[in-house]
């Protein structure tokens, strides 16, 4: 499953392969650090290394309190 | 260099719904766009909020993305937007005491204003594991590895460049990417179900 954790934080997996990947990668704890930890490491090799203090979670936490939802017509550059 | 944006399909499919694939994206660009925003504001918390701020925007306006530049072109200009507004609404307390070209060279990723001194240790534990990691990597999976991460070269560019197939390419930055996460797991600890 790795290989293809891999391959999906690259962009590399063709659209019939990604939602069955994501799936899997989405309700398999292990497979989903895997994914941050791939990030982890390519930020940390661009100079970029932070602290793993869970900085995804809140963004994700932050989203759910806010009901975010996809708004057609809304402008993401609006002041 | 080619241009074939990586994260069409993911975002194609956020566009239709899947709240995964949405995810997917905020974890892989979430230290990219702190860094970029830490250019603007001074504290580590203004820099969080504002981070946020920007994935709920890019959420949000999610249908308005075409692809006609890439989706981390279009994540990027919205955190650019999204900084610049916060400052002209509070610049002494967002600025502090410096103009936004002084900080880029003092910013450190994490820990933009030096608050928390144990951020700044992990941060540093985790660079030293990822280098102490890849100095003992094969140096076929290194150059692979590095080539896509810090060279911004696409797989085909590096199968090119490397002379090698396609899925040796997948291949040697999966298995780069393993002998790195190991030797980083006992730094990191088990965190499982704490970072996504």
């Amino acid at each position: 499953m790795s290989l293809k954790v891999s391959e999906l934080f690259d962009g590399q997996l063709a659209s019939a392969e990604l939602e069955p990947v994501l799936k899997n990668v989405a309700s398999d704890p292990g497979s989903r650090d895997r994914f941050t930890i791939y990030g982890l490491i390519g930020d940390s090799l661009r100079g970029n290394s932070t602290p793993d203090d869970g900085y995804s979670l809140r963004i994700l936490q932050r989203m759910r309190e806010q009901a975010a939802r996809i708004e057609p017509g809304f402008d993401p550059f609006a002041d | 260099m080619e241009n074939a944006d990586p994260d069409i399909e993911l975002v194609r499919l956020a566009q239709s719904g899947d709240a995964h694939a949405f995810e997917a994206l905020v974890v892989k660009y979430q230290r990219r766009i702190a860094r970029h925003v830490a250019r603007y504001v001074r504290r580590a918390v203004d820099v969080e909020d504002l981070v946020q701020d920007t994935f709920i925007r890019a959420y949000r306006g999610l249908s308005a993305f075409r692809g006609d530049s890439a989706f981390y072109s279009w994540l990027y200009r919205i955190a650019t937007n999204v900084a610049i507004t916060a400052v002209k609404r509070e610049p002494m307390v967002l600025l502090g005491d410096s103009a936004p070209e002084e900080r880029i060279d003092a910013f450190e990723p994490g820990v933009s204003d030096g608050d928390d001194p144990e951020r700044h240790v992990m941060a540093g534990q985790i660079a030293d594991a990822v280098q102490r990691a890849l100095a003992r990597l094969q140096p076929d999976l290194a150059a692979a590895l590095m080539l896509y991460e810090v060279e911004g070269r696409s797989y085909p560019e590096i199968a090119r460049m490397l002379e090698i197939p396609l899925g040796t390419v997948r291949t040697r930055i999966f298995r780069a990417r393993e002998f790195i996460a190991k030797r980083l797991e006992p730094v990191l600890g088990s965190q499982r179900s704490r970072r996504w």
